[in-house]
């Protein structure tokens, strides 16, 4: 059975004017389908990418996956744990939560300014309770910082000192520092330049390796899924219109929207590989 | 060869910061023929939004431009830029949700920019906004709409067709695309480069994209640190950079590419300095795999007019 399992995934956004006001306007209800019986399956150290342009409910799906958010129908597995069912209690949904972990876009605003980033490394374990002793602790979070190519130094100061990309290295430490065995990666490197983002998808690479870890990654970018993932689905309009493998997505794309993403997304190759188009 | 539409002489813009002068951009020589669409690239803090200001006069204390010329249709417009602003060069900026107002209609805002620049009366000016709406792909039956009824590419479109009321030569156009869906920008890029070859209009577009840069521009300038990197032909460059940093840049650009999985990404160590701590010598050299004692000591001019290294001396 696959590691992670969405069936017939779909949120509803309820839109609507407050009640007096439809009654006055003689209005129905306003609701937002962001996501439309969306299923897919990751297996485990698989990274699975979710692509489509703004409102196509690329990130809904991430937050639904990741436990932010509960989906209105449809379910969620992951390692045959219903991640909505009744029979998760309290206790078990933060077993669920330690095992899937997110990175987020903005590495401004996904750190707290106020915090030391040997704090923010160190939150999920304390949360978790997954090492007790003090000293082990700060041993874990120079692992972490070393995993990530920071320095051990780097624990006492605070996010504003660092950089773009080494800020999402230290989003990244964090989402490592649960042990999980899912990472979320919502647009992980569209705020960085190029060649950090190089640096962030190449430490992502490794990490998988390193630890088997599976990925849900969500992007706009082609390039950046085509590095990435190995299994593409496109997104529309909250649906999912098309589901392949990376190498045959991209080789015979076979929706007309896959086809429209494809030809429109800007790509460098045109001159690398070959003569120009036109 | 024709002269160019604007020259770019050694310009230099500078921030003073206690003792010491810190540069924003060094050096920088560029020309630009009409017709053409010319593409600053670089990453965050290389200084191309700073070079786009310069040209307009938009650079405002503490930065000030304190050595070079710029000199437009063989004017020298780096001292006073009040007749040229607006209306012989225009700026597209990045959000077009910020450089509309949203309180007005677009026809009153296209109106307002036509009765500024040229002589007309108030009906002539409304029929040449519905024409200019039309040129960018706008039904000019909205003219009357507000902008927050536009989608984001639409919005950017009546940007677009502000900046060509006054009949510009010269468009600038700051990351046009960086705050749009990729269909949409495919669109918006098909539409410069259509402005370019009908009216003539020459542009440069900055972007921190290489594929943009690809897909559109006839020639590309690579900016690192201030200082001109590499510049030449979109072909030549991308195909066979001579510079480090652009090789780096062209390298790690990830690509659609059935192969790209398997491989790693190619990935410049480091990263760009800060303004007040650039290395001397060639400010590139403590990320560059070929660098040797004369490109710590000295800095490079631009060789062959092309690339701004040491190895591409001879």
């Amino acid at each position: 059975m696959s590691y992670v399992i969405a069936n017939q995934l779909t949120r509803h956004y309820d839109l609507s004017d407050p009640w007096i006001i439809r009654q006055i306007n003689r209005r129905p209800k306003n609701i937002l389908t962001a996501v439309n019986h969306v299923s897919f399956s990751i297996e485990k150290g698989e990274a699975y990418a979710l692509v489509g342009e703004s409102g196509s409910g690329k990130s809904t799906i991430a937050k639904m996956v990741s436990g932010l958010l509960k989906p209105s129908a449809g379910s969620i597995h992951i390692d045959g744990h219903d991640l909505n069912g009744p029979i998760l209690d309290g206790k078990a949904t933060h077993n669920m939560r330690q095992r899937i972990q997110m990175v987020f876009q903005s590495p401004y605003a996904s750190l707290n300014p106020r915090w030391k980033i040997g704090n923010i490394i160190l939150e999920p374990i304390k949360s978790f309770r997954l090492i007790a002793d003090e000293k082990q602790q700060h041993k874990r979070v120079a692992e972490l910082l070393d995993q990530v190519g920071l320095s051990e130094r780097d624990v006492s100061k605070y996010p504003h000192e660092f950089s773009g990309g080494q800020r999402q290295r230290i989003s990244i430490a964090r989402a490592l520092a649960s042990q999980p065995e899912i990472i979320i990666c919502d647009e992980p490197t569209s705020a960085l330049d190029v060649s950090v983002q190089a640096q962030v998808l190449n430490l992502l690479k490794d990490l998988q390796k390193e630890f088997s870890l599976t990925y849900l990654f969500i992007s706009h970018d082609l390039a950046v899924i085509s590095t990435m993932a190995n299994k593409i689905g496109v997104l529309k309009d909250g649906k999912l219109v098309e589901e392949a493998d990376s190498a045959e997505l991209f080789a015979n794309p076979k929706h007309e929207y896959t086809k429209m993403l494809l030809s429109a997304a800007p790509n460098i190759g045109v001159y690398v590989h070959s003569e120009r188009k036109s | 060869m024709t002269n160019p539409l604007l020259e770019i002489d050694q310009l230099s813009v500078s921030l003073q910061k206690r003792k010491q002068t810190l540069k924003a951009v060094d050096n920088l020589s560029l020309k630009i023929y009409s017709g053409e669409i010319l593409g600053l690239v670089g990453e965050s803090g290389a200084g191309k939004s700073m070079t786009g200001s310069a040209i307009l006069g938009l650079i405002d204390p503490p930065l000030f431009i304190s050595s070079g010329k710029i000199i437009f249709e063989g004017e020298r417009i780096d001292q006073n830029t009040k007749n040229i602003r607006g209306s012989k060069i225009s700026m597209i900026f990045q959000d077009p949700l910020v450089s509309l107002n949203p309180l007005r209609r677009i026809g009153d805002q296209l109106v307002e920019t036509i009765i500024t620049h040229f002589d007309v009366s108030k009906t002539q000016a409304f029929e040449r906004a519905k024409s200019l709406l039309e040129e960018v792909g706008i039904d000019p039956s909205r003219i009357n709409a507000y902008p927050h009824t536009f989608s984001g590419g639409m919005r950017q479109r009546v940007v677009i067709a502000l900046a060509l009321a006054p009949e510009p030569a010269l468009i600038i156009a700051d990351e046009p695309t960086t705050a749009l869906d990729v269909s949409v920008q495919a669109q918006i890029l098909d539409l410069l480069k259509k402005l370019a070859k009908e009216r003539g209009t020459a542009i440069i577009l900055i972007t921190h994209d290489m594929g943009v840069i690809a897909e559109t521009t006839d020639r590309v300038a690579v900016l690192y640190s201030g200082r001109l990197a590499e510049i030449g032909k979109t072909v030549d460059v991308l195909k066979d950079p001579k510079h480090p940093y652009t090789k780096g840049l062209v390298a790690s650009t990830p690509r659609i590419d059935a192969n790209s999985l398997l491989e790693k990404l190619f990935q410049i160590p480091g990263a760009m300095p800060d303004l007040d701590n650039i290395p001397e010598g060639c400010p590139f050299h403590p990320r560059c795999d070929f660098a040797d004692a004369q490109c710590r000591k000295e800095q490079p001019p631009l060789f062959q007019n092309r690339s701004a290294c040491w190895l591409s001396k001879d």
